[in-house]
């Protein structure tokens, strides 16, 4: 159930066939994100994979002492570019993998494109989707819906890439989907039409318990992407964002040169693995341990190496001390960088009350502390509109909602129009009306009494309160108490035992809030495993551009306009 | 005692309060107690009782820390308190996914399409032969025209009245041109030509490629294939000097592109371009690194760890081996990276790149594998290996033989109890088949075990015999035999107890003055010699009193302190000399082997006779004591032969420092392996092989106040440290190959520092290399 150790699997059969010699890899650009995920440079160098070419490259030299390994998505595009290549081959052999099904006739294509006879592998190796972690997976889709419904070239992505999910995990699952939501049940029902069109492909050994797959979506619950987050990983997302693990530092005032991009991946940064998952205060601490333990290990430019020993030792050292002074300056980078913008954007008050927002039911006192807030100059408009937008999501048919009071505040403080817009757009995208579910009051007596104990005992920290919706459906689920009215299989057989393999899908994106609480909820529940993925991870920004795409606002006038300032600040 | 009965393994906890004995169990570790230090305070029974609980909270910690250790392995160092469920990252490793292969299906759509496209360009290269067939240059041209229309029929001019190519009409300004190949016609611009070296190229590659290609097609070829070459290397010898079309072919642009395509294809199998040549280079000296590496890394580990498997000699050779490989890696690699370079115009910057990535990841390899590769000891720290490990090894043999002397011990007690009621003839008739097949095995241990259990307190001892004999004759219902046992166990406790309240006090001093004690200690031993003496007549003569067994069978056990009091020195010789003797007999396991022992107790053997001078006159030089188990001690370093006599000066004083190290929760490792040597190589220049064996019988029985052995000191005294001195010489080329290896290490991370840009790494590491250049300079010049 580990993706990325899926993934990368493939990636090491693929080398490995192609046998020993120098090898180019030829990718298109999103299985170069793919390979990029699991594998780094240095990894793969060893292999004796030199080079890393994209397919749709002009500027490629011929070659022929390489061995090309063609890791490609089976796209009509690179089916042309491949055939192309074929006719005039650049390298001595061919060992080509498509991430997907492939056409029958796209093969017969391309076997005739091969007249030079360089072809020696034709495969499908199913890794069709990023890994994230090793129990998260993305698609990057961004903008996966048109109005409630599929955008059908995502739709056919998404189809694909859960059911290479599947086929990598080996995985024939049952399918449940929420019905509340006419996208997730479109989705269930092409990945069951792959999996019954290609049931020779999906005929594994069966498991006393079939997996599951759960297919949500995201209007489901707007509120976690909404939140500021404290736990590492979320945190760098939602501030700085994170992209294929890479992080964008070129923001960052006095950024050194060969900081302006970082990679974060807990395949092979130890320290990132052992923090990503706490919260900040936490990852002050061991940042702060590491920085001393480096320091004892610096070579100090007057430190004289007087014996043999010295030099010995500090031969020794260095590469250790060379690999340790790496991830001490990125991380001390990318955490210096996070409280700068913690402190210039006043982000622990903002939190606070966006927790309260999400998690308590106290209207007045809400109000209250969104509008002080609002007169906060060093809250920005960003955060300003997040807080409006929580109320808004919140309060949507409270009795005393004062919306255009705040709305009246946004304005006041010169927030631009396109954000102010967006409150709306938000509300009708998660709003209670879409919502298959209460996010806000519990139903049953047991979660009553929860929060009421909670509320008695205060909570232990203030800024990480909040539980993703997620938590309780798969909790549900786990226990066998998710409702099949509201989440209902795909087909007639239904799942007598309690699930084991639990494959979860958001559509319109997952956070690594959730991917969260997933981790814990894997760690803390003997014998399930859950893998979790959606269209992409998102942060608050990358959310509100979700919304926006999905076009559902509109109604009002000038919403393509908006659309359109918003692609082309990204 | 039962009830403690600990058959757990970890061993790091059992150690003897008193002589600091790595035992294996608690049961083990208490019968060595009563064995050994019967004489000592009770108060000792106390600090036992305390050890053992120590010693169980320390096997509790470590079980517990090992728990911790593996959960934090096992999630990866991630803060682990799992509450059941299994952190992601350490999900089991799933099989690969599923995969489908297209490749037969790729394979016969290509089959059809090639077999096309052979027979295409096999057509084309046969008519170029025909056409290149005959003397073009000494023909005349309507005689050409002629074999050329035969080798292709010509199309009709009429039927073709634009240039199907660019699609200009014919006229009389732009004629009509024939294809000699495929006899299609084009205008003079679509034209093209091919000239005769080309074909002659073309057509005899396709001649050396006959042989391989499987295409039926191609069959016809093979029947010109003689022919052929003849001819065009005729052809190829004519002079061309006219502008006519004499050596060239008119042909159109498609036949041409095929023909062309078919050239490169024969040029690339032909070329191997350089860098392939030196990456192949390169590739076999990794593969050398890494066949090499291991085995050098498994030699430098068993030097370093003092093993005597390798020689020092060897492995150096190996590591200048592959040292020299490393040498070459770096080197070609750097070739590889400047190929080319100079070259105008410059290579296409992916070759470049591919010639960066090589040398990078070469210099990763060299990297990572050249400091795995440990450095090897100098002479004289090998020395001081050696001699460490083997005192480990005697150590970790006396206690596995000890371990399983136990339960054959146990037999044996059971047996001898159960045959006394039998008559002695009885017996042997009964043992004859197995028993000295047993004894081969076991006598060893026995010896090396009796070293340390028998000659300790024989009161404790034997109370143990019996306790256990009442056991047994419980369990055997024998009440009679009970009671009398039972009787002279009481005398024995009785004895016992008087014991212990002098070696109370002895301990109470012992332990205040731990110090500075060897004065006293040489004193006291004499006293408690004369003690000892009197107390084991009294033993002895219980002991013959109660046991009438027979001798053979439980000989370790019964025989020695019975003849203790009379010939306390040659016992003691024998056991000094009983391992050296040992290490043959075990080997030999004949029958013979069971009547040895009896040689060997009823009188000094020869091995101890060897021992005797020598340790007599150290005896008489340094310690005139009583007690002739020191002087056993003393002998061993002398006798070791690396040999100053200020070696054995201080059998006394350096326990002193050595006892401190004996933290018995930490020291398990050296303890156990010190233990083993005498049988291996009883006669090796190294640690006296039978310190620790000789070492805690003399402590025990004459009390000396230091729970560590004098013996282990062995090791630390002088001999070794002259020896290591005189090595001196030899270790300094190591040195300078260090210091060498060093300098290229540090080159390598200087390129590295560069590529990834850190100056002040730069800055630092040349600083670095400065230096160490500096010092190889200085030591080559000593060396001059």
């Amino acid at each position: 159930m580990n993706v990325v150790f899926a993934v990368k699997q493939y990636i090491s059969k693929m080398i490995e066939d192609s046998g020993p010699g120098m090898k180019v890899l030829l990718m298109d650009k999103e299985t170069t994100g793919i390979v990029s995920m699991v594998y780094t440079q240095s990894e793969i160098l060893q292999k004796e994979v030199y080079l890393f070419e994209r397919i749709d490259s002009q500027n490629r030299e011929i070659m022929k002492h390489l061995k090309a390994i063609c890791f490609l998505r089976p796209t009509k595009e690179n089916v042309d570019y491949l055939i192309q290549e074929l006719r005039r081959p650049k390298y001595s052999i061919y060992f080509i993998y498509f991430s997907n099904v492939i056409s029958k006739s796209d093969v017969k294509s391309l076997a005739e494109a091969d007249e030079q006879e360089v072809v020696a592998e034709v495969q499908e190796f199913y890794g069709d989707y990023i890994a994230v972690n090793p129990h998260l997976f993305s698609l990057n889709i961004l903008g996966c819906c048109q109005g409630r419904n599929w955008d059908p070239v995502q739709l056919s992505r998404a189809t694909q890439g859960l059911t290479a999910l599947l086929l990598s995990l080996k995985k024939c699952p049952m399918i449940r989907y929420q019905l509340s939501s006419e996208a997730a049940k479109r989705l269930a029902e092409c990945v069951k039409q792959v999996i019954t069109k290609e049931y020779e492909l999906f005929e594994f050994r069966r498991t006393e318990v079939p997996p599951l797959l759960l297919i949500l979506d995201r209007c489901d619950d707007a509120i976690t992407p909404l939140l500021n987050q404290w736990t590492y990983q979320a945190m760098v997302h939602e501030l700085l964002g994170i992209n294929n693990n890479r992080i964008d530092l070129s923001r960052v005032p006095g950024i050194s040169k060969d900081l302006r991009e970082v990679v974060l991946s807990a395949e092979n940064d130890e320290f990132y693995a052992n923090n990503m998952y706490l919260n900040f205060a936490e990852i002050g601490s061991n940042i702060k341990n590491l920085m001393e333990d480096f320091q004892k290990k610096k070579p100090k430019e007057q430190q004289k190496l007087e014996s043999i020993a010295d030099m010995k030792a500090f031969v020794e050292n260095y590469p250790q001390f060379k690999k340790m002074s790496g991830t001490v300056s990125k991380h001390v980078t990318v955490v210096g960088e996070l409280s700068r913008l913690v402190s210039e954007r006043n982000l622990l008050e903002v939190s606070e009350v966006e927790q309260e927002l999400a998690c308590q039911n106290d209207h007045s006192s809400a109000l209250q502390n969104v509008k002080r807030l609002l007169q906060n100059p060093k809250v920005t408009e960003f955060d300003a509109v997040r807080l409006v937008m929580l109320y808004a999501l919140h309060y949507e048919r409270h009795s005393s909602n004062s919306l255009p009071g705040l709305m009246m505040d946004l304005r006041n403080k010169g927030v631009s129009e396109k954000y102010r817009k967006l409150v709306s757009t938000v509300v009708e995208y998660g709003g209670k009306r879409v919502r298959g579910s209460d996010l806000f009051s519990p139903k049953d007596a047991v979660a009553i009494t929860k929060q009421f104990l909670k509320g008695l005992k205060g909570v232990e920290n203030v800024y990480t309160q909040h539980q993703p919706f997620l938590h309780e459906t798969l909790d549900h689920l786990i226990k066998g108490k998710l409702k099949e009215n509201l989440y209902p299989y795909l087909g007639p057989s239904t799942l007598r035992d309690r699930p084991q393999d639990i494959i979860v899908f958001i559509i319109g994106g997952a956070t690594y809030e959730e991917a969260l609480t997933v981790y814990n909820l894997n760690r803390t529940t003997p014998g399930v495993r859950i893998v979790l993925g959606g269209t992409t991870v998102h942060n608050t920004k990358s959310f509100l551009e979700e919304v926006l795409a999905s076009g559902l606002h509109s109604r009002s006038k000038d919403s393509s306009q908006v659309t359109s300032r918003l692609a082309s600040r990204r | 005692m039962a009830s403690l009965d600990d058959p757990g393994e970890v061993r790091e906890g059992f150690l003897c309060p008193l002589c600091l004995k790595d035992l294996q169990s608690f049961y083990q570790l208490q019968s060595h107690y009563e064995e050994e230090h019967s004489g000592e305070d009770r108060d000792v029974k106390g600090q036992i009782k305390s050890l053992v609980q120590k010693a169980r909270k320390a096997k509790n910690r470590l079980l517990k820390r090992e728990g911790d250790d593996r959960a934090e392995s096992g999630t990866q160092g991630y803060e682990s308190f799992s509450y059941g469920g299994v952190d992601p990252y350490v999900w089991e490793p799933q099989e690969l996914g599923a995969v489908r292969s297209h490749l037969s299906d790729f394979k016969k759509h290509r089959a059809a399409r090639i077999d096309h496209y052979v027979v295409e360009v096999n057509k084309l290269i046969i008519r170029l032969e025909k056409l290149t067939a005959f003397d073009r240059t000494n023909t005349e041209s309507a005689k050409i025209r002629a074999i050329e229309k035969s080798v292709v029929p010509w199309v009709n001019d009429q039927d073709v009245p634009f240039c199907p190519d660019c699609g200009n009409k014919f006229s009389i300004r732009s004629r009509r041109h024939h294809c000699r190949l495929c006899g299609s016609i084009m205008c003079k611009k679509c034209m093209e030509l091919i000239s005769l070296p080309l074909a002659n190229k073309l057509t005899s590659a396709s001649k050396d490629s006959l042989s391989t290609h499987t295409s039926p097609s191609q069959s016809p070829n093979s029947v010109h294939g003689s022919r052929r070459a003849s001819i065009s290397s005729v052809s190829s010898v004519s002079s061309v000097l006219d502008e006519k079309d004499d050596d060239r072919i008119r042909c159109c642009t498609h036949c041409k592109d095929t023909l062309l395509k078919r050239e490169q294809q024969i040029d690339e199998k032909e070329r191997t371009p350089d860098i392939v040549k030196l990456y192949e280079k390169l590739q076999l000296c990794m593969e050398k690194v890494d066949q090499k590496a291991p085995e050098y890394i498994r030699m430098a580990a068993s030097l370093n760890a003092g093993e005597t498997t390798y020689s020092l000699e060897h492995a150096n050779d190996l590591r200048v081996e592959v040292q020299k490989v490393y040498e070459l890696i770096d080197a070609l690699s750097k070739k590889i990276l400047t190929l080319d370079l100079k070259q105008d115009p410059p290579p296409h910057p992916n070759t470049l790149r591919l010639q960066r990535m090589i040398r990078y990841s070469a210099t990763l390899f060299v990297q990572e594998k050249l400091l795995g590769l440990m450095s090897l000891p100098t002479k004289e720290q090998f020395e001081e290996l050696k001699k460490k490990r083997k005192q480990e090894v005697e150590r970790k043999k006396i206690l596995e033989r000890r371990a399983a002397l136990e339960p054959q011990r146990r037999l044996e007690e059971r047996r001898s109890d159960l045959v006394s009621h039998a008559t002695n003839g009885e017996v042997v008739s009964l043992r004859g088949g197995p028993a000295p097949l047993r004894k081969a095995e076991g006598w060893l241990p026995l010896s090396g075990g009796q070293g340390q259990v028998e000659d300790s307190d024989p009161l404790l001892q034997q109370i143990h015999n019996i306790t256990s004999f009442i056991r047994q004759a419980k369990a055997a219902g024998r009440m009679d035999e009970v009671r009398t046992l039972q009787e002279n166990l009481r005398q024995l406790q009785d004895e016992y107890d008087q014991q212990q309240t002098e070696k109370a006090i002895e301990l109470s001093r012992r332990q205040a003055e731990e110090e500075d004690l060897q004065r006293e200690q040489l004193q006291m031993l004499r006293e408690r010699e004369r003690e000892r003496e009197r107390e084991q007549f009294q033993a002895a003569s219980l002991h013959t009193r109660t046991r009438s067994l027979d001798f053979r069978e439980i000989r370790p056990f019964q025989l020695e302190p019975g003849r203790e009091p009379r010939n306390h020195l040659a016992h003691a010789l024998d056991l000094g000399c009983s391992p050296a003797q040992s290490s043959a007999a075990p080997k030999t396991p004949s029958p013979s082997s069971a009547l040895e022992p009896i040689r060997l107790w009823s009188g000094p053997p020869a091995p101890g006779q060897e021992f005797f001078p020598q340790s007599t006159t150290s005896q008489h030089n340094e310690v005139p004591s009583l007690n002739p188990f020191d002087e056993e001690d003393l002998s061993s370093p002398a006798a070791e032969g690396t040999a100053s006599p200020p070696a054995a000066e201080p059998p006394l004083g350096p326990p002193a420092c050595v006892l401190k190290e004996y933290n018995p929760f930490e020291e398990e490792e050296e303890e156990e392996a010190v233990a083993g040597n005498p049988f291996t190589s009883p006669d090796s220049p190294a640690p006296s092989p039978f310190d620790e064996e000789d070492g805690h019988p003399p402590q025990r029985p004459s009390g000396p106040p230091v729970p560590g052995s004098p013996f282990e000191e062995a090791p630390c005294t002088n001999p070794f440290e002259v020896d290591s001195e005189s090595g001196q010489e030899g270790e300094e080329p190591i040195e300078e190959e260090l210091l060498l290896q060093q300098i290229d290490n540090i080159k390598a991370y200087i390129f590295d520092a560069k590529q990834c840009g850190r100056l002040d790494e730069v800055e630092v590491l040349t600083e670095n290399l400065r230096e160490l250049k500096h010092t190889l300079a200085k030591q080559k010049g000593g060396a001059d």
